[in-house]
């Protein structure tokens, strides 16, 4: 049932005006620009065994001034050491560009094997790392230049393993899709582990980047866990997708699968304004949302601002004036989210049902 | 029984007449005749008259797989020779330097999905490029190609979806990493079986695994075990 007034045409204003045109375009200028630099110092960089993914900022469409530089190079193929090789030019050519290396962490700049992400779901050999990649892979990944098939494929491996596991993708009556709860826990336990390492990090690094990784945490990180609750609960939501189902189990899971690539094409801001329009969300809600996150994004982009919020430490949040600002647009973003997913009468009902037990 | 063989190719390359004897005695129904490279074109096309193809209810041609683009106006005379006898033509898109060209062999021209090697032609997406410039052409569905490029299937169903209407012809192997046709493994079966409700049942099936004359019969019995649909029920709520 949608709320009063329809979201339609505010998302997609929304959307389709500055700032999120200008990141979004900067973001695929800024692809495209990696991908002549490299095609000039490595050529072909990639091949049907290898695709380099951009993660982050760059891969969602929100490339601010400063932006990290998250990247991997993705190996879906037979093993070769010269991999190791091409990952490092690549990591020599991108520091030629002077933008800002990923973080400590060592989950980007390096390569990554399609074995673990697909096979290592769960279980004790599931690290941080790996889960980190493949759920990332999932909701924010963006392949630079043209060899995109190993990318595809593995992203296509990922969703059908976590549907693979899914014993009964059906509703009782057959009627409808159940939200898929595999893939469902893993985005939750990632949001999770997410907010559990931003304390860690906060005791390793003895406070250093605090405040950076704070306003990240309120808003794009939790944006994307938004975004892929929303892609799971569109399982059970989108009509169109009820209407295909048939007997056949291989077809169900087929049928799942390509549906879930499909939403997974749009960047997580897409993937809320498409859900604000599907499920009738209002205009209201909708403004809030999307203005909270562009004051973010803005203030992302402010050089000083940014390095502000980079310096500063917990214990001096109180009163810092940027900080203020990142309190009043992060408490926006959450309460439209909240409005979202605990209010909407199509989404609440999963919420319920799914987001805590 | 479905109209099953094999290509002339994957039997013994580009002796065409060795490979016939192979499946001779054999019950196959469907034959192949293959000219993968575009030397053996010409031989080919010449010779057709003298073989004996009267065990066979089904016969196709498998043009050269590529070649100069010199070739290409030489290829396409050859090739309206064996269009003008009736039977299916299957062509790789990439092939083709001129595709409009192409559009002379009329419905005998069949398009066939391409493997991870090839530039274009392995999606629904690059094959409804291919079919808006030809629409005459029908599909030859290879899903042992389908299956590298993807081996989840989800672009194998999209395919197979698609082009319900234009699919032809099957090419079953297993298609290894470096893109060469092998016996069919477990692990293929397994795929092949996921799409199977969707591939259509009266079309011709070709078999491109390099098997053994010994093997023809065992590989023949594994492809029909990977054609055929589960017959399994959707799980429903617990």
């Amino acid at each position: 049932m949608p709320e009063t007034t329809s979201a339609t045409s505010v998302t997609r204003g929304l959307l389709d005006v500055d700032p999120f045109r200008r990141y979004r375009d900067d973001s695929a200028r800024t692809r495209t620009e990696l991908d002549e630099l490299l095609s000039k110092e490595i050529p072909a960089y990639a091949s049907d065994d290898t695709s380099l993914v951009a993660f982050g900022s760059l891969a969602r469409g929100e490339w601010t001034a400063g932006s990290d530089l998250d990247w991997t190079y993705l190996i879906d193929g037979q093993a070769n050491s010269d991999h190791l090789r091409i990952s490092q030019e690549i990591r020599k050519a991108f520091l030629k560009t002077k933008l800002q290396e990923p973080g400590q962490t060592g989950i980007f700049g390096n390569m990554a094997f399609s074995h673990d992400i697909v096979h290592q779901i769960g279980g004790q050999n599931d690290t941080n790392r790996n889960t980190t990649q493949r759920i990332l892979l999932l909701l924010e990944s963006q392949p630079i230049g043209t060899r995109t098939e190993a990318h595809e494929r593995v992203l296509r491996a990922v969703i059908n393993r976590y549907l693979e596991e899914d014993t009964h993708p059906l509703t009782q009556n057959s009627k409808a899709y159940r939200v898929p709860r595999f893939l469902l826990n893993d985005i939750v336990r990632f949001w999770r582990t997410m907010a559990v390492d931003f304390a860690s990090k906060q005791r390793d690094r003895a406070g250093e980047g605090w405040g950076l990784r704070n306003a990240k945490l309120r808003m794009s990180r939790k944006l994307i866990f938004a975004s892929g609750l929303l892609v799971c609960f569109n399982a059970n939501l989108d009509r169109a997708l009820q209407s295909e189902i048939s007997t056949g189990k291989n077809d169900v899971k087929l049928k799942l699968a390509s549906h879930i690539r499909n939403q997974l094409k749009s960047t997580p801001l897409e993937i809320v304004a498409r859900s604000m329009e599907d499920y009738g969300v209002s205009a209201a809600v909708a403004k809030g949302l999307f203005s909270s996150y562009a004051d973010f994004l803005n203030l992302l982009n402010d050089k000083s601002s940014r390095e502000s919020l980079k310096n500063l430490r917990s214990e001096d949040s109180g009163t810092d004036a940027v900080f203020q600002k990142v309190r009043q647009f992060g408490s926006s973003f959450e309460q439209a989210l909240s409005h979202i997913f605990f209010e909407n009468p199509s989404v609440a009902p999963l919420t319920r049902k799914y987001g805590v037990f | 029984m479905r109209t099953i063989g094999f290509s002339t190719g994957a039997l013994a390359r580009g002796d065409f007449r060795k490979a016939l004897q192979m499946m001779a005695g054999k019950n196959l129904s469907a034959v192949e005749l293959s000219a993968l490279r575009q030397d053996e074109l010409r031989a080919l096309v010449e010779q057709i008259e003298t073989l004996d193809l009267t065990a066979f209810k089904y016969v196709s041609f498998h043009a050269p797989s590529s070649m100069e683009r010199e070739f290409e106006r030489q290829a396409l005379q050859l090739l309206e020779q064996v269009a003008e006898i009736g039977w299916p033509i299957i062509v790789h898109p990439d092939a083709m330097y001129e595709p409009k060209e192409w559009a002379r062999l009329g419905d005998r021209l069949w398009l066939e999905n391409m493997d991870k090697r090839k530039p274009i032609g392995q999606t629904a997406d690059h094959l409804t490029r291919f079919f808006e410039v030809l629409p005459e052409a029908s599909l030859c569905f290879d899903i042992g190609h389908a299956r590298q490029v993807d081996p989840t299937m989800s672009e194998a169903s999209a395919i197979l979806s698609r082009f319900a209407d234009r699919i032809q012809q099957l090419h079953v192997s297993e298609v290894n990493s470096q893109s060469r046709h092998d016996r069919l493994s477990f692990e293929s079966v397994l795929a092949f079986q996921r799409v199977s409700h969707l591939l259509p049942n009266n079309v011709p099936v070709i078999l491109e695994s390099r098997v053994e004359e010994a093997e023809i019969e065992e590989e023949i019995n594994r492809a029909c075990e990977a054609l055929t649909p589960e017959n399994q029920l959707a799980l429903t709520g617990d």
